[in-house]
């Protein structure tokens, strides 16, 4: 008898059925639409199956068992380049937000539409004026008899051109309101009247990036996520999610990547070691970091300042493998339109998104070596 | 259990702030440290090379983690230590024959017989972070004290990143030290001690920088610090040299090896 709360005999299983059910995209094309349909198409897939329900409550449609279980899945979807891990770490960060902050008959009837392929939702945080320093939000929220009218512009919102609804950020307090309180957290339908999605192109071309403009749109009051001022709170309580599960199945697709970078550089000989050893030091120092990362969480210890380590290391692992790339095929990135490019010009992001690095250090620096105030 | 274990940490801790060397290889026997290593090697091994590290301290007990894994040797031998360069060290107090940077007693031979070296290459890892760690310690408190500019130099930006990236390559390094090598003990145990090394390494820039004109000066403890981590660095092979070997390795296999498994 398998037991599936195990992680390794429900690894097991899980590997036995991709097997056996083949989700490898269609090949020849290589485009973000043709990455969206096979990002729904998996999520059907794997939700049929149950895959996707395990490690998430069965409140809102899930099976229960452990978190640590959708970690797994993500490692194996991700790690076999059966989905992209963009559009599939969307799931980790906002199905949790919708799960703590939603009235539970919201929760209920929106996350399986989210978690089966139904639908694809966005995460309207930053702004144009409001980047590292997000609580200087200025996109407003004001209270009109059972609605919300919102006015204002989002920006680096990934795949909003897809998403049919948006856990949207926005101003609700006055003047006098700490920032802290001042922000409350909606859940907005894309298809109201007033929103504007328009993608940014990106020096990698890859056009998931997205602006939102909000120009007078009506949200139900009902529509709110949590109380008035929760707003932000949610986005800080989706932070263990994301430097956990997220940055697993992350690492998962970095290794599969310097699979293949180890499988096309074998003619180069003892030329290589060095530089390879090197891109695997740093990836094996993350994902043992972060092994440890998700053992703590699985045990219900609470994450807080102490990811930021993760985010550092993630994202120096993740140059360091693609700066790798470049150094041992040359011309590879310049002068072959290859996947390589795509991801070389992308990893020059991770340092940025997220939380740039230089936020995570002041946050080590403050909150891990207690340094004081700058 | 747990209780005991600070226990311990806290007579480790004192017996190796009072001695070194010999001295601290006949307190440690006092101590159990035999049993400790036979009977506890998970928890033995880190803790008591990490104080070595913290404490500035130093005794031959590696030589008992190389001979208890290699087979055919006996507690009590001296083992030769490969050294960075396709070198070979052994542990010798006797006077006058010392050149070894920062007085670890560690005299070059010209060869040596095989020898495991699972356990003692994570033992050296936390050995370094050990002092990696005294060196953080040190640099943080210097930030938090000295004042130029008129505040703590520890208010400065460009001061307090070059601290955070100090953790987190000791976090790293700690991070890889403690993963189980069950499933290949060898690779696993070279990784943890490559990054330790480098760990160690950057700390020790990092820190030398921070702590500016008085952590040159010989009456400050980080010298002591710095120089230990350079000979631990090459001690059982260096950190660029594992780093070349685990790449080495991946080319023969034509993957990378998932170490660490939820």
């Amino acid at each position: 008898m398998t037991d599936l709360s195990d992680p390794a005999e429900f690894r097991a299983a899980l590997r036995a059925w991709l097997d056996e059910n083949d989700l490898t995209p269609p090949p020849g094309d290589d485009s973000l639409d043709a990455h969206q349909a096979q990002h729904l198409r998996v999520l059907k897939a794997l939700y049929d199956a149950d895959w996707m329900r395990y490690g998430w409550p069965e409140s809102a449609g899930g099976l229960g068992g452990p978190e640590i279980l959708r970690a797994v899945v993500g490692e194996e979807i991700v790690g076999r380049g059966i989905d992209h891990p963009g559009p599939y770490s969307m799931l980790e960060v906002l199905t949790p937000t919708l799960i703590d902050y939603a009235r539970p008959e919201l929760a209920a009837q929106m996350v399986p539409r989210l978690l089966s392929g139904q639908e694809s939702w966005c995460q309207g945080f930053s702004e144009p004026g409001s980047g590292s320093d997000l609580a200087s939000l200025t996109t407003r929220a004001v209270h009109k008899g059972d609605q919300w009218i919102i006015n204002g512009q989002k920006v680096w919102t990934s795949f909003a051109q897809y998403a049919t609804r948006c856990v949207l950020l926005a101003r609700t307090g006055d003047a006098d309101t700490p920032n802290h309180e001042a922000i409350s957290a909606f859940f907005v339908d894309l298809d109201t009247p007033g929103v504007t999605v328009r993608p940014l192109q990106t020096m990698h071309d890859v056009d998931e990036f997205c602006e939102v403009y909000f120009d007078d749109v009506a949200v139900p009051a009902e529509r709110m996520l949590g109380n008035p001022g929760d707003g932000w709170r949610l986005a800080m309580d989706l932070l263990p999610y994301e430097r956990s599960t997220c940055f697993w199945q992350r690492i998962a697709y970095l290794y599969s990547r310097f699979d293949a970078l180890i499988a096309e550089v074998r003619g180069l000989g003892t030329a290589s070691d060095s530089d390879l050893g090197d891109a695997y030091l740093a990836l094996h120092t993350l994902r043992c970091r972060s092994r440890a990362t998700q053992l703590r969480f699985a045990d219900g210890q609470k994450l807080g300042p102490e990811t930021s380590i993760d985010k550092v290391l993630l994202a120096g692992a993740e140059q360091t493998l693609y700066d790798t790339v470049r150094d041992l095929l040359p011309g590879a990135v310049e002068l072959d339109n290859s996947a390589w490019r795509t991801e070389y010009l992308y990893s020059r992001a991770a340092s940025i998104y997220g939380g740039t690095a230089e936020v995570q250090r002041n946050i080590i620096a403050r909150r891990l070596l207690d340094l004081g105030k700058e | 259990m747990a209780s005991e274990l600070d226990l311990l940490e806290d007579g480790l801790r004192k017996t190796m702030l009072a001695t070194s060397g010999a001295e601290l290889d006949a307190a440690l026997a006092e101590l159990g440290w035999a049993d400790m290593v036979s009977d506890m090697p998970e928890q033995a091994i880190p803790l008591v090379f990490r104080l070595l590290g913290e404490t500035g301290s130093h005794a031959s007990v590696l030589n008992d983690i190389v001979v208890t894994q290699t087979r055919g040797r006996e507690l009590g031998e001296v083992p030769e230590l490969p050294y960075a360069g396709g070198g070979w060290v052994v542990w010798d107090y006797s006077a006058g024959s010392n050149t070894t940077l920062g007085g670890l007693p560690l005299r070059r031979v010209d060869e040596g017989d095989p020898v495991r070296l699972v356990d003692a290459r994570r033992a050296v890892g936390w050995w370094l972070v050990g002092s990696a760690r005294a060196m953080l310690n040190l640099a943080r408190q210097h930030a938090l004290d000295r004042v130029q500019f008129g505040r703590p130099i520890a208010g400065f930006q460009a001061v307090r990143h070059r601290l955070a990236e100090t953790l987190v390559a000791i976090e790293g390094a700690e991070a890889a030290l403690d993963l189980p090598g069950d499933d290949n003990p060898d690779l696993t145990a070279l990784l943890a001690k490559a990054a330790a090394g480098k760990a160690a390494l950057t700390t020790a820039k990092h820190c030398q920088q921070v702590l500016g004109g008085i952590g040159f000066t010989a009456e400050h403890d980080l010298q002591h610090h710095v120089k230990r981590v350079l000979v631990l660095d090459g001690l059982l092979g260096s950190s660029r040299e594992l780093t070349k070997r685990a790449g080495a390795g991946l080319r023969a296999r034509g993957s990378a090896p998932r170490l660490a498994n939820l």
